[in-house]
């Protein structure tokens, strides 16, 4: 265990590695850049622009200000923003909060009432209800998120009156109850597409399942309905379950693009559409690291769990 | 939320029976005991509070104005009144020296920063340094660059030398705010200074906090020279989608719908809002096709002058923009005091374009479009992608043109492209983009015309449509070198004339924005020479 958990850690850093020389290329050599809003400004003349170029740093070759930014990361010093001069670790970290908020209390209630009505798909199969949460489910895929959520705002805010029109409190702060009303419409929008991601993998898993011999053999023993198909048949399906567990963590942090977007919720997804409009370089590499960490953070926790819950799984090879 | 008129159907007792219902948690989005609060709707969020720094013109500037000052404002009206100066400097008043080159600026001795510290010429020079400093990433030098050398002889007064007779020199002081000396004086690097995000200013407001994503508030600065602002509370409120902000708009969570305004689309919808005014805001931005002259399909004025006849710039404000923004065929809005009343509309006439070009060689192909010696009548037109109203308008100018046999290629990119190195190095065919002049409401326009500033020629300006014109070129150097509006108005009269018949760019309408407000704001006043309506927020009050 031991010396797999060094082996994955050490490909992990390598993987960083690759990704922010990628990145920090990919960034550069696309076309524009963070100038292009300077030149927009109307006041903004030709010859300022060349001035506020070299004080950015950004009339060196490339390789100079990777080598230069990734010492100044493993160092501790992530940058600063073009556009505020503010350190870019506050930036972005001051972001977190936010999007666990909401990221977390979304998919927490996908996972529930996902694996719910997943698993009732399974075992009512080809019924009225199977049909109906396939429909759901479709629905909620094929459409895009940006029309929910202005569709919910249109009702519960704008027609109804119920609900407040986006931002996570009212301004200057509020209560409990104020946070919960601001957080319950782009919560359960996000919820309602991961919802059907885990109804259709939950079911799935469990129909695989429901067929297998142990599952008879636990009925025949004469386990109440409850036991097998919880005890027996859950947990076997829990493998593919947590790895899709695994690669949606890294949306905890991540946020979500349309919807904070929709919902002016202050998260990691806001300041990255901010960020890359503006080309806020120092900003979208740090929101690149930091993704890519959780990415492989969630990838080796989903592998350590499906070695726990499954015997038959050993983390001895590489 | 209440339903008004005759047609009071089942349906609209049903919606009204829901909103008594809801009464209790109707005002929702507005946290208790803010009776005097008054929250400021923006779709872009404010980063930058540096006035000398930042560069996002609007939202930006809107916190500028909140919690900075500059020596003058602009009023409505287009006069100028004195805020941190005593009075403006005229000939008259000994201000100006009578060969224009020495400005001396008499500042008022009631103002204070916001920590209490005594406002001083000796801010007002600091701010003049760091302008000029290389080592600032300032995002303009508004004229400054003109200044040959400044003193202070006394802490109320500011000697400026110019090197050159500059009228815009009035409006370069118009837009630079002055920034507290005691506290930048000894910082090593003001680029990223903690100041630029929590600022410390004279203006009417003290900066309180930010929240990240979603909102600046500002509390009164009581002891304002120009007297206490009446709110108790201001909020700058960032809300990145227009419907929604609309709709918060609508709800009440947000009392003025500012900054580019409500979408055109809904202007209609809006009018009939409840407790609600919709104003409409001239701005200084003219919406413009830009031709990239060094183009071989675009040398030959016939070619531009055809297009612009060929464009049916009436259908284009009506369908795209509702009928709100005023035609111009300037780069000054028609409200300007400069605005040449005489130019004749070329009208829209494609039989006229189509003759035009015959006339002028551009015969039509195999393939049915025009060419001329081996160069086709096609190009591209790019702007920002993503922007609505500009791609329908693009398609109406493909159809427009295809009548008359030219073929346009949309080509839109994302901002950071498009307005990088394609724009400023002049690769682009043609641009559709807003903008307005350099020292604006100066009506000077020499750094987008004049033949020596075009960047993709070694020039240090924003000739990006490559234009020369050597009578232009005399004319802008006079236009700035004098000083009296009655002496410059025929100057740019003729500028705007030679424009409007070489047309290096086609001048289409001057945008007005569609403001909402509640009717609980009072004070609240459009200001079309600023790029926000946020000039006056001491006079504005709620209730």
């Amino acid at each position: 265990m031991a010396r797999y958990l060094r082996n994955r850690i050490g490909q992990s850093l390598l993987l960083l590695l690759g990704v922010s020389v990628i990145g920090f290329a990919l960034m550069h050599l696309a076309p524009g850049g963070p100038l292009a809003v300077y030149t927009l400004n109307p006041t903004v003349t030709a010859q300022d622009i060349e001035r506020v170029k070299h004080q950015f740093g950004l009339d060196q070759p490339v390789y100079v200000q990777y080598v230069k930014w990734a010492f100044g990361l493993v160092t501790g010093h992530w940058g600063y923003s073009f556009f505020g001069g503010r350190p870019v670790g506050s930036i972005v970290l001051e972001r977190i909060p936010a999007t666990l908020e909401l990221m977390g209390s979304s998919l927490a209630l996908a996972l529930i009432v996902g694996v719910a009505s997943g698993i009732l798909a399974a075992v009512r199969r080809n019924t009225i209800i199977d049909y109906a949460t396939a429909t759901a489910a479709m629905l909620a895929l094929s459409l895009p998120t940006f029309w929910f959520g202005l569709l919910g705002i249109y009702v519960f805010a704008q027609t109804l009156g119920w609900l407040p029109a986006g931002g996570i409190a009212s301004t200057g702060g509020g209560g409990l109850l104020d946070r919960l009303l601001h957080l319950l419409l782009p919560m359960l929008v996000l919820a309602f597409v991961l919802v059907a991601q885990w109804s259709r993998y939950t079911r799935s898993a469990m129909l695989e399942i429901l067929t297998q011999d142990y599952m008879r053999t636990a009925r025949a023993k004469g386990l109440g309905p409850a036991r097998v198909l919880l005890g027996h048949g859950l947990r076997a399906a829990l493998v593919p379950l947590v790895t899709l567990a695994g690669l949606q963590l890294p949306l905890l942090v991540g946020g979500a693009l349309v919807t904070e977007t929709v919902f002016s919720w202050p998260g990691m997804g806001l300041l990255f559409v901010n960020a890359l409009g503006m080309r806020d370089y120092p900003v979208l590499m740090a929101i690149l690291m930091v993704g890519a960490l959780v990415v492989v953070l969630g990838n080796l926790l989903a592998d350590i769990i499906v070695a726990l819950i499954d015997p038959r799984i050993k983390l001895t090879h590489v | 939320m209440m339903v008004t008129g005759p047609a009071l159907g089942r349906r609209h007792l049903l919606a009204g029976g829901a909103a008594i219902l809801t009464l209790g948690n109707a005002r929702v989005g507005r946290a208790a005991g803010a009776a005097s609060q008054c929250v400021l709707g923006v779709t872009q969020e404010a980063v930058n509070f540096n006035p000398l720094l930042y560069v996002n013109t609007g939202v930006e500037t809107s916190v500028e104005y909140i919690v900075f000052d500059a020596p003058w404002q602009i009023g409505p009206d287009g006069n100028f009144f004195p805020n941190l100066a005593a009075e403006i400097p005229t000939r008259a008043n000994g201000g100006i020296s009578a060969d224009g080159r020495t400005w001396t600026v008499k500042l008022n001795p009631a103002v204070r920063w916001h920590d209490g510290t005594p406002f001083s010429s000796a801010d007002v020079a600091f701010t003049l340094d760091t302008i000029m400093n290389p080592k600032v990433a300032v995002r303009s030098r508004n004229g400054h660059d003109h200044v040959a050398s400044y003193d202070t002889p006394d802490p109320q007064t500011i000697r400026i030398q110019l090197k050159d007779n500059f009228a815009p020199y009035l409006v370069s002081w118009q837009k630079t705010s002055i920034i507290p000396k005691h506290i930048l004086g000894g910082v090593a690097d003001i680029n990223t200074a903690p100041f630029n995000t929590a600022p410390i200013g004279t203006g009417p407001f003290k900066f309180k906090e930010r929240v990240a994503g979603s909102y600046i508030s500002f509390e009164p600065n009581t002891a304002y020279h120009r007297g206490a602002p009446k709110l108790t509370s201001l909020i700058q409120k960032y809300v990145p989608d227009q419907q929604t902000l609309y709709a918060q708009f609508q709800t009440g969570e947000v009392d003025i719908y500012d900054l580019q305004g409500i979408p055109p689309l809904l202007y209609s919808r809006a009018k009939k809002l409840p407790g609600s005014r919709i104003l409409l805001s001239p701005s200084p931005f003219v919406e413009f096709i830009y031709f990239n002259c060094g183009k071989p399909q675009f040398k030959d004025k016939a070619v531009r002058k055809a297009i612009y006849m060929a464009i049916d710039k009436k259908g284009w404000i009506d369908a795209v923009y509702y009928g709100v923004p005023q035609p111009t065929l300037s780069y000054l809005p028609p409200n300007h005091w400069a605005y040449n009343k005489s130019l004749k509309d070329p009208g829209y006439n494609p039989a006229q374009a189509a003759a035009m070009l015959d006339a002028a060689g551009w015969k039509v192909g195999s393939d049915g479009v025009r060419a001329k010696d081996g160069v086709r009548l096609a190009f591209t037109m790019s702007t920002t992608a993503g922007n609505k109203s500009r791609e329908q308008a693009q398609q109406l100018v493909q159809q427009n043109l295809k009548k008359i046999n030219v073929e346009m290629t949309i080509k839109n990119m994302p901002a950071s492209v498009v307005w990088g190195d394609y724009t400023v190095k002049s690769e682009f065919d043609t641009l559709m983009v807003g903008w307005d002049p350099l020292l604006y409401p100066d009506p000077d326009y020499t750094d987008r015309i004049a033949s020596n500033l075009i960047p993709a020629k070694g020039g240090s300006g924003s000739n990006y449509v490559q234009y020369e014109n050597a009578e232009i070129d005399a004319l802008c150097a006079k236009g700035t070198a004098t000083l009296e509006q009655a002496e410059r108005k025929p100057i740019y009269d003729r500028i705007q004339e030679i424009l409007l018949d070489d047309m290096p760019f086609a001048p289409i309408f001057a945008y007005e924005l569609v403001i909402g407000v509640k009717d609980r704001v009072h004070g609240y006043e459009v200001n079309p020479y600023t790029p926000i309506n946020s000039w006056n927020t001491g006079a504005w009050s709620v209730g």
